[in-house]
């Protein structure tokens, strides 16, 4: 079959001249439909003078199909809000079975023929039409390249969104997708060429959005603790900041987060305190302990424990072996989340050293490799692979991430950093999808050396819980980036850290003196809570810090005496003497860590003196500080505990002590309480 | 095709004189297109008649950003389309129709063939018979056609090659059973 054979097709029915008779009826109705138009200008899609069978005497059958493509104008209008869901679930149906497309659009459009159906059901079968016109082009597309896999994975929709990369070994596969530049492909009705007026009568929206179906744990704040019960206070260090991304989102828009979504101690860390650097790599970290009054509670006293990583010169940083795991689902096809991720990945490309490798990995309904490891200074392929991605189908998280840690393995290097990033909204909905045997996975793969870190981007949809999960068990940092900003932030000016461990496993433990306190209460870190005979353990994971990170923890304490206290004294336990001539001491500190590529772990310890001495004046902003970031914290979770204090009184403390805020993180802070102020009092 | 740009703007303003004009320019052009892509007349003639009552509707908005051509190629190919969705949901109709119509001349015979390819072609998914009736018929270039369908040029390209290659073992296998 040649071009000339298939045009020699239409030679035939070329020659054929029009009726005169249909064209004088053609001329008349849309003259009629003119002068209507002129005459009253109707909305949209109504043709008020539609062929009738007195102006227009066609047969019977055309009769009845311009009566029912006129009830389908009418519905269409009033269907043309729901159609967007549906048109976006339409399309992430199609992603699984490539071959059988029509099987799988709207179905229900076949035999409900126009008569006999019930409103309701003409009404979905009505959105079932249009969003079949909206998926037209999308689908249209996808069938394209989901010829190119023909003999390959029959299911394989990535390769069906990634045919010329994903299933390279096909020499044709390359040629009809040549790597011109994709533009991001809308999901919804790819806008025609500009000037078609056609599909104007419905106009969709611009992106795919869901609303509402974040999901976070729910965990309650730390209890307040009697000293004489319960002396001891365990828990694993995090440095996780997404917590505080996400709620800088949603303040931005003016809603205050959902309570679950505030995680103290990732507000907390999200900020660069300036504690004491370590001061030699053999330690490293450095832990710094200091006391200052609770503003929240006159009595009381909050004691901090700020820990600093080691800084790792830039010429000393280890060689990485990076796979970005990239969640193309459909559920990524809106501005903050594929194109994001692209330019996130983009940036953290420019931090890579020459010798570094990189993989790509992408899943949607299946996962298919999109770049073997390469070296990062072949940086023109990785960009351009990262832009040929684009967002469909649905998510088989967990086949994507074996797929990368069997990618990683391949190109293991024993003394680098071998890193999966995973970047997704966190919906996992094919495949592994329990979310313990995805952590035992990871798990698994984190005692061979390759950690796995997690990047969170939209919202609406966003799975926090899985993706802390995963990063817990995974070594590495939970964060969320809602802008390239933040981006910027976590990838760039934070890149070391994010990618350089420098000790794993870190378990902090506190003991404190009856002698001197009677109550504490450590604020955040619920879910990063240990059993007291976990932290002698070595076998139970914990935490970890990267190069540089900062690490910042706030218990609140009631001093022996105070009456600011909240428990009761018990009226049956004896008052137990405490030990003597320790009443110079509040406690003792004990942390436990592990060199990045030691088993065993190594202890510092430290007591924590009630008279500290005066605070340096820059430790006394930082922690001032860090007090502000929990105290707002605190009230978004509901203020149970911090009293009166109000938002006011956080912009008061935090303002001045921003300190140089080189990165104006700190400002932005304080514009974000006072946009919380601004949600609360709407609410 | 193409009416001069002063009968467009008053059309565009609402004369009905310099509209009748478009009309009757650009009919004949409507008419083949529907013929090519339903492969019937009197579809042909139900198609390009919605054809002239959406351009009744909707001349306003044509902005002189594109060529008119290209422009009524968008509007008369969605007609099209709404027409094969409404004929393939009375599939069962038309073959009837189909089946009792005599075959009387070459041009029929003509029609008939290219209707049994565009059923072929049709299986192959959406979109393809849009492709074919462009570019083939209509001899619209590649990038052409794809702008009009909103794909990309190597979609279109591709969807011919796979055209070609159905088309062609569709032949072979007939002559296998000749």
């Amino acid at each position: 079959m040649t071009d000339d054979d298939l045009k020699s097709l239409f030679e035939g029915v070329d020659r054929i001249e029009p009726g005169e008779e249909a064209r004088a009826r053609a001329r008349q109705a849309a003259l009629a439909a003119f002068a209507g138009k002129n005459a009253q200008v109707p909305q949209g899609n109504v043709t008020p003078l539609r062929p009738t069978p007195s102006s227009n005497p066609l047969d019977g059958n055309g009769r009845s199909r311009m009566n029912m493509s006129k009830r389908q104008w009418l519905m269409g209008g009033a269907a043309s809000a729901a159609v967007v869901v549906l048109a976006v679930s339409v399309v992430m149906k199609i992603g699984n079975p490539p071959f059988e497309p029509r099987s799988v659009l709207p179905v229900a459009s076949e035999g409900t023929a126009p008569k006999p159906a019930p409103p309701e059901e003409a009404r979905r079968d009505q959105q079932a039409q249009l969003a079949k016109r909206q998926a037209e082009n999308a689908a249209a597309e996808r069938e394209a390249v989901a010829g190119l896999a023909k003999g390959q994975a029959m299911a394989d929709s990535v390769s069906q969104e990634m045919g010329s990369v994903a299933s390279a070994p096909a020499p044709t596969i390359a040629q009809p997708r040549p790597s011109a530049p994709q533009a991001s492909r809308k999901m919804v009705a790819a806008a025609p060429p500009s000037s078609a007026p056609v599909l104007a009568e419905v106009s969709p929206p611009a992106q795919y959005q869901e609303v509402g179906r974040d999901r976070f744990e729910a965990v309650d704040s730390s209890p307040v603790k009697s000293v004489a019960t319960e002396p001891v206070s365990t828990f694993s260090v995090d440095v996780d900041t997404a917590s505080y991304s996400f709620v800088r989102r949603q303040l931005n828009q003016g809603v205050l987060p959902q309570k679950d979504a505030v995680r103290l101690e990732e507000m907390l860390n999200y900020f660069d305190y300036d504690y004491p650097l370590p001061d030699s790599r053999e330690t490293p970290f450095k832990a710094t302990v200091t006391v200052a009054d609770s503003p929240w509670k006159p009595g009381n006293k909050l004691l901090h424990i700020g820990i600093r990583g080691y800084e790792l010169p830039r010429a000393q940083h280890p060689a990485s072996n990076l796979v970005f795991l990239l969640d193309v689902s459909g559920s990524m096809n809106s501005p903050d989340k594929l194109p994001l991720v692209k330019q996130s990945m983009g940036l953290l490309l420019s931090q890579l050293q020459p010798s570094d490798t990189v993989s790509i990995v992408v899943y949607a309904g299946a996962a298919g490799t999109v770049l073997e490891p390469t070296p990062a200074n072949e940086k023109q392929k990785i960009l351009a692979a990262l832009d040929r991605l684009s967002a469909g189908g649905s998510t088989a998280g967990g086949e994507g991430i074996q797929l990368a840690y069997q990618l990683a393995r391949s190109s293991f290097k024993k003394d680098a950093v071998n890193r999966v990033i995973l970047a997704t909204d966190g919906d996992f909905n094919v495949g592994i999808t329990s979310n313990a045997e995805l952590q035992g996975f990871i798990e698994r793969q984190r005692d061979e050396g390759i950690y796995l870190s997690v990047l969170g981007f939209g919202q609406g949809n966003y799975h926090d819980q899985l993706m802390q999960a995963l990063a817990q068990n995974g070594n590495g940092v939970a964060a969320y980036i809602d802008t390239l900003g933040e981006a910027q932030k976590l990838l760039v000016d934070e890149a070391s850290s994010t990618l350089f461990p420098i000790a794993k496993d870190v378990k902090l433990q506190l003991e404190f003196n009856p002698q001197t306190v009677s109550e504490y209460r450590l604020l955040g870190y619920e879910t990063r809570a240990l059993k007291q005979e976990d932290f002698n353990n070595d076998k139970v994971d914990a935490g970890d810090i990267g190069a540089g990170h900062r690490v910042t923890a706030i218990y609140e304490i009631t001093p022996a005496g105070a009456a600011s206290g909240l428990l009761e004294p018990s009226r049956y336990q004896p008052q137990q003497p405490a030990a003597e001539g320790h009443a110079s001491e509040y406690g003792f500190l004990k942390i436990r860590y592990k060199l990045p590529e030691e088993s065993s772990s190594r202890l510092i310890t430290t007591p924590i003196p009630v008279d500290g001495g005066e605070l340096s004046a820059r430790m006394a902003r930082e922690t001032a500080f860090a007090t502000a970031v929990a105290g707002f914290a605190e009230l978004l979770k509901g203020g149970q505990y911090s009293g009166n204090w109000s938002y006011q009184d956080a912009i008061k403390l935090a303002n001045s002590n921003k300190g140089e805020d080189l990165y104006g993180y700190r400002s932005e802070f304080v514009q974000l309480v006072r946009k919380a102020e601004v949600a609360a009092a709407m609410k | 095709m193409s009416p001069d740009r002063q009968t467009l703007e008053k059309a565009r303003a609402g004369d009905a004189a310099a509209f009748a004009e478009v009309v009757d320019s650009c009919y004949a052009s409507i008419f083949r297109f529907a013929m090519k892509y339903t492969g019937q007349r009197q579809d042909a003639e139900d198609v390009a008649q919605q054809a002239c009552i959406k351009l009744a509707h909707s001349i306003a908005s044509y902005r002189f950003e594109s060529a008119f051509s290209s422009w009524l190629y968008a509007l008369v190919l969605n007609c099209a389309r709404d027409w094969h969705r409404q004929q393939s949901r009375h599939r069962a109709d038309t073959l009837d129709e189909d089946c009792g119509e005599a075959v009387a001349d070459s041009a029929d015979e003509s029609r008939v063939y290219l209707r049994q390819v565009l059923d072929e072609v049709d299986a192959m998914g959406s979109g393809y018979r849009d492709t074919l009736v462009l570019v083939a018929g209509e001899g619209l270039s590649h990038r052409e056609a794809a702008e009009l369908l909103g794909v990309k040029e190597s979609t279109v390209s591709w969807r011919l090659h796979e055209i070609r290659k159905r088309l062609a073992s569709a032949a072979m296998q007939e002559n296998g059973h000749d």
